[in-house]
């Protein structure tokens, strides 16, 4: 059993505050990925959890035990590192022995340890060679190896992917995910690219300047962001955001699109004002079907093959992206119509809190 | 490219260069070629006056004189006998320290390590009178061990800052990694930092052993007898019992200097650039 649970955890490097107050459980066999934006202080969490940083206060538990003041070779984690940190005068097998060799292992264990989680990711054929021999790719997975042969409770990532290039950063993303259901240990992973939270992920946290904006499943996030942030950070291409009037209607929440179309959302709204209504570029429509519907010209078209993206500037000067057809034919300087559909569009007040999400799972 | 590559740049500075650079080159050899030209001269030619023009014949003998009439070997063996151990006890005292200075952030870190450099600063003559009345009441006076600790007790400041900033050089991500793996920080020193040294103790061992086997101040100072006498100092008894015996000085001169050419090509496999590559990204 490996639960890994934060409270009230705090980082202050001199006067400077890095990490807020985190409060966060983290479930046995659970993938957990840190996610948010470079400074955001992912990467200090997670070393906080492998021991590399104290913890300035707070708690940390693994496993039930209390970790906050145990150094980081008798935490029970494995890390790997975003530059890989292989010993670069040993051969792969050494590097990936090295840790069972130094804390007492017998020869024949580790070589039996060595070769299993050789194959496991394909290594077996580079054991001799060097680290200065083998690509970015192969590296990585001799980091990875290293963290395995120590069976250990928690496996801890820090953005272990961002030196590859985009290829091998998916297949290797496919190779974790493998591992993570082969070995069923308790993972957190760091990254600041969401596609690798929305792919891996059982649980995301998304975290902001040090605190948690959002906790929950890539789908719970990507349905019902909380807030402003989680909605822009989460989604590729990016949320739209408009600036609209919204005020509270019989039938729901009244809003007053740029360029005076009206659009009611199912949901209560307080008070009226002005608000931020935020609709993902894959729920508008570039053939105008929806609720309501926005008039525009095409600034960019994005021709993808399997789809197409079109920057429209509507009448008040916002712009919005819409995902369409692979197959659309609009051309920049062509009118389009968007369709706006209710039941997707998020609306968050002025302080940027979301009031209705457009959940689609509902 | 910058600066310019000689080949191409105009003729004038190519032709310039082509002269300038034997003429430098001979300039700075002049005191060497002087000392090993005089070290084959008869003993005849400097009785009659020629100590800088073309020696009468080559006179191999003064090699053989040397060793057959002065304790030239006995006072290499003393050399030896402080070197080795220095080189030794520096090298590997700094490689401590200057683990300790990189990797542990201490609160007196930034002062202990000035401390180390500062004490290069002093001049160590005005350390003299101090320092032999130290030796001669810890019973150290006249003995190779007084002279090898005071080396290594100045040579260790030098090889700290050496070593401390090899150290920071080094990917900090290495150590963190052996931590977060569950391996002694002594275990981390010995198994990956102190191979990934070898370069800068190869570097630091042909340094200090050189400073050390040249050394003359402490040598007169801290050593009176035969039995104890480096050959630096040495050589200046040889002086004295042929008087102005300079072809036998510059022969044993010649003889002296040549452990730490030795020294030099012995440890120059280990100069190897790169050593950390595939360490990290890249």
């Amino acid at each position: 059993m490996a639960e890994v649970s934060l409270s009230k955890v705090t980082k202050e490097f001199g006067a400077v505050s890095v990490i807020k107050g985190i409060d966060l459980q983290i479930a046995d066999g659970e993938f957990c990925v840190f996610v948010g934006p470079s400074g955001c202080g992912k990467s200090t969490l997670l070393r906080m959890v492998a021991g590399l940083e104290e913890i300035s206060s707070g708690a940390l538990r693994i496993g039930g035990r209390d970790m906050t003041q145990v150094g980081p070779s008798d935490r029970g984690v494995a890390m790997v590192f975003q530059s890989y940190a292989l010993y670069p005068h040993m051969t792969v097998a050494e590097n990936i022995g090295f840790g069972l060799r130094m804390t007492g292992h017998d020869k024949a264990e580790i070589a039996k340890r060595t070769s299993a989680a050789a194959k496991m990711l394909q290594l077996d054929h580079l054991l001799d060679r060097k680290p200065g021999q083998l690509s970015g790719g192969q590296r990585q997975r001799v980091a990875i190896g290293r963290a395995i042969v120590r069976n250990p409770d928690v496996f801890l990532f820090d953005e272990p992917l961002s030196n590859l290039d985009a290829a091998l950063r998916v297949q290797m993303r496919g190779e974790i995910s493998r591992l993570h259901q082969d070995l069923g240990a308790t993972m957190i992973y760091v990254t600041h690219d969401q596609v690798e939270a929305m792919t891996m992920a059982d649980k995301i946290v998304v975290l902001s300047a040090g605190h948690i904006e959002q906790v929950g499943s890539p789908l719970e996030l990507y349905h019902r962001p909380r807030n402003l942030f989680v909605a822009g950070f989460i989604g590729s291409p990016k949320m739209n955001f408009l600036t609209v009037e919204a005020r509270p209607a019989p039938g729901g929440a009244e809003v007053t699109l740029p360029g005076g179309a009206v659009v009611t959302l199912a949901g209560q709204i307080a008070v009226a004002g002005q608000m931020t209504l935020g609709l993902r570029p894959e729920h508008a429509s570039a053939t105008g079907v929806g609720d309501a519907v926005l008039e525009g010209t095409v600034k960019l078209a994005e021709h993808l093959g399997s789809e197409t993206l079109f920057f429209v500037a509507l009448s008040d000067g916002s712009e919005i992206a819409v995902k369409a057809d692979g197959l659309a034919s609009e051309r920049p300087g062509d009118r389009m119509r968007v369709g706006v559909p209710a039941r997707a569009c998020h609306l968050f007040d002025a302080a940027g809190q979301a009031l209705i999400n457009g959940d689609l799972t509902r | 490219m910058f600066p310019t590559p000689i080949q191409k740049a105009s003729p004038a500075a190519r032709i310039g260069y082509q002269v300038l650079l034997p003429v430098a080159l001979m300039i700075w050899l002049i005191p060497l070629i002087g000392v090993a030209v005089t070290s084959l001269r008869p003993a005849s030619d400097l009785a009659a006056g020629n100590y800088f023009g073309i020696p009468s014949g080559l006179a191999f003998e003064n090699y053989a004189a040397v060793f057959r009439d002065s304790p030239i070997g006995w006072y290499i063996l003393n050399s030896f006998k402080v070197t080795v151990p220095t080189v030794i006890g520096a090298v590997a005292l700094s490689c401590l320290t200057g683990f300790a200075l990189a990797v542990y952030g201490f609160r007196a870190n930034l002062w202990v390590f000035f401390a180390f450099v500062a004490g290069n600063f002093i001049p160590f003559q005005i350390l003299m009178v101090p320092v032999r009345d130290m030796t001669l009441r810890a019973g150290m006076y006249d003995t190779t061990l007084g002279l090898v600790l005071f080396h290594i007790a100045f040579q260790t400041g030098f090889c700290t800052l050496f070593m401390r900033n090899f150290i920071k050089g080094l990917p900090f991500a290495l150590i963190e990694s052996a931590r977060v793996e569950g391996v002694s920080e002594w275990r981390i020193f010995r198994h990956i930092v102190l191979p990934l040294m070898r370069p800068a103790i190869a570097a630091l061992s042909v340094l200090v052993f050189t400073f050390v086997w040249n050394d003359y101040f402490w040598a007169t100072v801290l050593v009176q007898g035969q039995h104890a006498m480096p050959v630096t100092a040495g050589l200046y008894s040889l002086n004295g019992q042929w008087v102005a015996a300079w072809h036998l000085v510059s022969a044993g001169s010649i003889v002296a200097a040549l452990p730490p050419v030795l020294m030099f090509f012995l440890m120059q496999r280990h100069f190897i650039a790169g050593l950390t590559l595939g360490a990290t990204k890249g």
